[in-house]
């Protein structure tokens, strides 16, 4: 079994058509950043990119062509968590790129700080996303914003950090939890007022549900003007 | 080349900052929190072990297996080994080395129920410098099991009443709430363990939770605000209603 580059940058598929696995050209080969599959062509380690465990490879894998992350970006990454995948993120943006990834929580920011330690290009920030203010000297302009975190007012806070740090032209990655807004009403209605939400500040490129992979997520691929 | 700098200066500068703010996050709330999750699972882990030694005890000796219901104290007398068995007891006599094996099992539950008194005496200890009006009315291990629920003393005092009293419920309430009403709502999640439950009647359980709830939210505040401490009073409160426990 092969790896073989995708039709997106940087991100790389088995050429096993049975069941479409993603792969990430390894950063620092011989280490795994969470206990993933590793796979080896040419001398090239290649990382098995989970859709079950990160939105982002569930958005490629449902069909989504351009994540606007390429080589030698800077990524400003909200609600990393431990890091599963940002690490992917770090893997695509390379060397010449950097990602800063944020969360809230101190737990997850233990795992976190033991993986950038090994990767030089993903920065840690302890901070809240809901207050840019708070973080704004520990980052810079970025090229994409990518935000998956658990909040009733996440599009509130996307909006906010879009406005604070995003340059002009930049891609803004937004995944949506519907359960995390109102547990009680329709995912669809959800997405739908969220869409209308984004519409009047950014042009929305693509929209998709993260179905089978996550349950009741979908994903905004936007562009800011 | 100016933005490799600009990047390695700000790797550095977050890496040092983060460090050392998660550093500073370690607070009482976790060391509490981290207590009383310990006492849940030795608890989970004392019982799953203890109904073994039972089924392995009873092979020898099942009249005092049979007798004796309380966990605890049916592991003392395994070790104690001062029960004569029946003359025509069902059990079959061992050798010395395969009871050993049944003795040695009974010796580390045991150990285990130490260690539970020992954290329940710890937490006791901290909960009275941290949180004592809270402590008056709920206990050692409710009050920490609410504060695990709530995170810190700070996110359990800016609680409102109801969620303090559905804490612990969280699976009916979402199940009532996405039934939209089919499936009742929840009257009390780990209330429903404290003492003044048993007191009173089915009817009004709902009831006693609430006034708990109540008591618990006020008694966070003011230990949270370093008020005066006002645990008795509220404790008074809740004894007229429902009558005195422990």
């Amino acid at each position: 079994m092969g790896v073989r580059k995708s039709k997106i940058f940087e991100v790389y598929e088995s050429d096993d058509f049975r069941k479409r696995k993603l792969y990430t050209a390894n950063l620092v080969p011989g280490k795994k950043a969470y206990g993933e599959n590793i796979a080896v062509q040419d001398g090239i380690e290649y990382r098995e990119w989970d859709a079950g465990s990160s939105k982002l490879a569930s958005l490629i894998l449902n069909g989504c062509t351009n994540t606007g992350i390429r080589n030698g970006d800077v990524v400003l990454y909200l609600g990393s968590s431990t890091g599963t995948t940002v690490s992917h993120v770090s893997d695509i943006v390379g060397k010449e790129g950097f990602v800063f990834a944020l969360d809230v929580a101190p737990r997850v920011m233990r795992d976190l700080v033991f993986m950038c330690e090994d990767r030089k290009n993903i920065a840690p920030i302890l901070a809240d996303a809901n207050k840019p203010d708070s973080f704004k000297d520990r980052v810079m302009e970025a090229d994409v914003l990518y935000q998956d975190i658990a909040q009733k007012n996440q599009v509130e806070i996307f909006l906010k950090n879009v406005k604070a740090f995003l340059k002009k032209g930049g891609y803004a990655l937004l995944a949506v939890k519907a359960r995390n807004i109102d547990v009680t009403r329709n995912p669809k209605d959800i997405f739908r007022q969220v869409r209308a939400e984004l519409e009047s500040h950014l042009t929305i490129i693509d929209f998709r549900t993260l179905d089978p992979y996550q349950r009741d997520h979908c994903m905004f691929v936007c562009k800011r003007q | 080349m100016e933005r490799k700098k600009d990047f390695e200066a700000l790797y550095r500068k977050n890496l040092e900052l983060t460090k050392k703010q998660v550093r500073e996050a370690v607070n009482e709330d976790l060391l509490i929190i981290q207590a009383i999750s310990s006492v849940g699972d030795i608890d989970k882990t004392a019982n799953l072990l203890s109904k073994r030694l039972r089924e392995w005890f009873a092979l020898y000796n099942p009249e005092l297996e049979h007798r004796v219901k309380e966990h605890e104290e049916f592991v003392k007398l395994v070790i104690a080994q001062n029960e004569k068995k029946a003359d025509d007891s069902m059990g079959k006599s061992f050798e010395k080395e395969d009871f050993g094996q049944i003795l040695s099992l009974a010796g580390h539950i045991n150990s285990l129920y130490e260690l539970r008194q020992q954290y329940f005496n710890y937490l006791e200890k901290i909960l009275k410098k941290y949180c004592p009006s809270v402590l008056a009315i709920t206990g050692p291990i409710i009050g920490a099991k609410l504060f695990g629920h709530a995170g810190s003393l700070r996110k359990l005092a800016v609680l409102p009443s109801s969620t303090i009293q559905l804490l612990g419920a969280e699976k009916a309430l979402f199940r009532h709430l996405q039934t939209r009403g089919r499936a009742k709502s929840p009257k009390h999640g780990i209330l429903s363990q404290h003492p003044v439950m048993g007191k009173v009647k089915f009817k009004e359980h709902g009831k006693a939770a609430r006034v708990l709830a109540d008591k618990i939210s006020l008694a966070a505040r003011i230990d949270y605000f370093k008020g005066q401490y006002a645990g008795d009073k509220l404790r008074k409160e809740i004894e007229e209603k429902f009558g005195k426990w422990e």
